[in-house]
């Protein structure tokens, strides 16, 4: 048979192209393989206890430790205690509240990643008691607990703006990122005809502690891109109202936005803190170093003060003075290794705690598995190694397209995540990932996958 | 904050999971058919080839283009060698995952060998 026989040549054409198909499968079932294993794996050796453990909120940080823990734990009786059945995306908020999303993108359900293995307590946490290791529930429920895990979230403090309400948010002009989608997607309607009429527009900042602080900032600049892009930008006079002498903690942003925010033709007022408004009279009163002062307004995005929930605020656990008591009366952790100051079963993750940066979904991503393997190590009776190092994130959105990634730490040292993004300059990368990557990030991190 | 391979892979599936139906259907129907081809043998895979190759380059290419738009964003927000370079990226692999997938299917239409 010579080399020109043409069905040799056929064959040999057919098992080159058959070859490189069953590489590419090989390779694809490969792929398939390891990403099986990383939703099913579970750790070679769990841990045997009959340790009673007790978490408190299912929000972020409280989903994402229980499946940590009913992984890690063979025979540990966990509950979960909370009554919402909502889980809340709620970094998407800012993208609800700029009419980017819908609001249904953000809204999921609690059991679809809550562990089967574990119990759902559908009620809420009135009383702490941490002397006799116990929570009493809002129904009446004693739940006692070898190991406590504080997750309860804050609470937005909107009777600290006095005239303010909730239920304003989408009339007279009132705005509020915060909290659930309905606020957001009214916020969305003021934010729209607001851009449509122009005038006064007041964007706020509650002073201390905040969830997502990067959020007014970015409401802020969403809007002015918007009215540059509507074409209406002329008839929009904006003015940002900061508590303090900053716009954020990290100092290169903090310069970054300081000269941002005047090139882009937005006032900044340095310590105005929003103490009040009227609504029938769109007006808004600030405190400040020359005493109160009231500002008329056509738009006003409202941003009050945050702290720790009720039960949380007036138990043993709060920090009992100091800064973190006087800002939100927030749980009292090691903001090393999330455990309690003085209750050493008791540990704490997410919005709650007093540490002196995080309250971000990143935060809760890096705290989380410190505060499960050291609760696993006081379990075992070992030293606790893991350390939370004050990482946070934002992806600090400038306009619709572009933003930048911002990543540091409790030395506010930028702590880049991906070496080959810039953390000083827009790009259109980190919007892509704000729009479409965080949401299944986050997903990732309350199964305990990240 | 350091992501492990793991870590990055169970974004991926997540980012995916809302497609994860069609990609199976898809994957199935590219096991049977290849199966078929394969004990027919009365298609050429080098066709098959060059029209996934063609489809790949188009998906490509669309993806590049529609990217911006894709993301409520244009070109003008992309700044630097990061950007375009992501978006390069990102529409060559769209491509190639396109090609791959197809190369069944486009051997099952346009492969069947002359006299056969």
């Amino acid at each position: 048979m010579s080399d020109h026989d043409p069905g040799r040549h056929a064959s040999t054409q057919v098992d080159d192209g058959r070859r490189r198909l069953l590489k590419a499968i090989g390779l694809g079932s490969g792929l398939a393989v390891v990403s099986g294993g990383a939703l099913l794996s579970t750790p070679a050796q769990a841990l045997r206890t009959s340790a009673r453990i007790v978490i408190v909120g299912a929000g972020a940080a409280g989903v994402a430790a229980a499946n940590r823990l009913a992984r890690a734990l063979d025979g540990a009786r966990i509950t979960i205690i909370d009554s919402r059945q909502r889980h809340l995306y709620q970094p998407g908020l800012t993208l609800v509240a700029t009419g980017i999303w819908k609001p249904s993108k953000v809204i999921d359900s609690n059991a679809r990643y809550l562990p089967r293995s574990i119990d759902w307590l559908q009620d809420s946490v009135a009383e702490f008691d941490p002397e006799a290791s116990r929570v009493l529930t809002a129904s009446g429920r004693s739940v006692d607990y070898d190991y406590l895990l504080v997750t309860t979230g804050l609470k937005v403090d909107y009777d600290a703006v006095a005239g303010m309400h909730p239920d304003l948010i989408g009339r007279e002009g009132i705005a509020c990122v915060y909290d659930t989608p309905e606020h957001a997607e009214r916020s969305w309607s003021m934010i729209d005809e607001y851009v449509g009429s122009g005038g006064v527009g007041l964007f706020t900042r509650g002073p201390g502690g905040i969830k997502c602080a990067g959020a007014p900032l970015k409401v802020a600049m969403l809007t002015e891109d918007l009215a540059r892009e509507r074409g209406s930008r002329q008839s929009l006079q904006m003015v940002y109202n900061s508590p303090g002498d900053g716009l954020f903690s990290q100092p290169d942003m903090d310069q970054f936005l300081k000269r941002e925010f005047p090139d882009r033709g937005i006032r900044i007022n340095w310590h105005h803190r929003l103490i009040g408004i009227e609504p029938e009279l769109r007006r808004a009163s600030f405190a400040t170093p020359e005493g109160t002062q009231r500002i008329d307004y056509d738009f006003i995005h409202v941003v009050p003060p945050m702290r720790a929930p009720d039960a949380l605020a007036r138990s043993p656990l709060a920090w009992q003075d100091g800064p973190f008591a006087a800002d939100g009366d927030w749980l009292e952790v090691d903001q090393f290794s999330m455990q309690h100051r003085r209750y050493p079963n008791v540990f704490g993750a997410g919005d709650c705690v007093g540490t002196p940066i995080g309250k971000t979904a990143a935060s809760v991503k890096a705290q989380v598995p410190v505060a499960v393997n050291n609760l696993i190590d006081a379990l075992r009776d070992r030293e606790m190694k893991a350390s939370y190092n004050g990482y946070t994130s934002c992806p600090l959105i400038t306009g619709r397209g572009r933003g930048i990634l911002v990543e540091f730490d409790y030395a506010l040292n930028m702590v880049p995540s991906f070496p080959f993004i810039n953390p000083y300059r827009e790009h259109w990368v980190p919007w892509v990932m704000k729009d479409r990557m965080l949401l299944p990030a986050y997903n990732a991190m309350l199964r305990g996958r990240i | 904050m350091a992501f492990s391979l793991f870590g990055i892979i169970a974004v991926v599936l997540e980012f995916l999971r809302p497609l994860l139906p069609l990609i199976i259907a898809l994957l199935a129907a590219d096991i049977v058919i290849t199966g078929w081809l394969w004990a027919s043998k009365r298609r050429s895979w080098q066709r098959g080839r060059h029209a996934a190759l063609w489809l790949g380059g188009l998906v490509a290419a669309l993806a590049f283009f529609l990217a911006p738009w894709l993301t409520s964003a244009s070109f003008s927000d992309f700044s630097g060698v990061l950007d375009w370079g992501s978006v390069l990226a990102g529409s060559i692999t769209a491509g190639l995952l396109a090609a791959l997938l197809s190369w069944p299917l486009t051997t099952l239409a346009f492969g069947k060998r002359s006299g056969a």
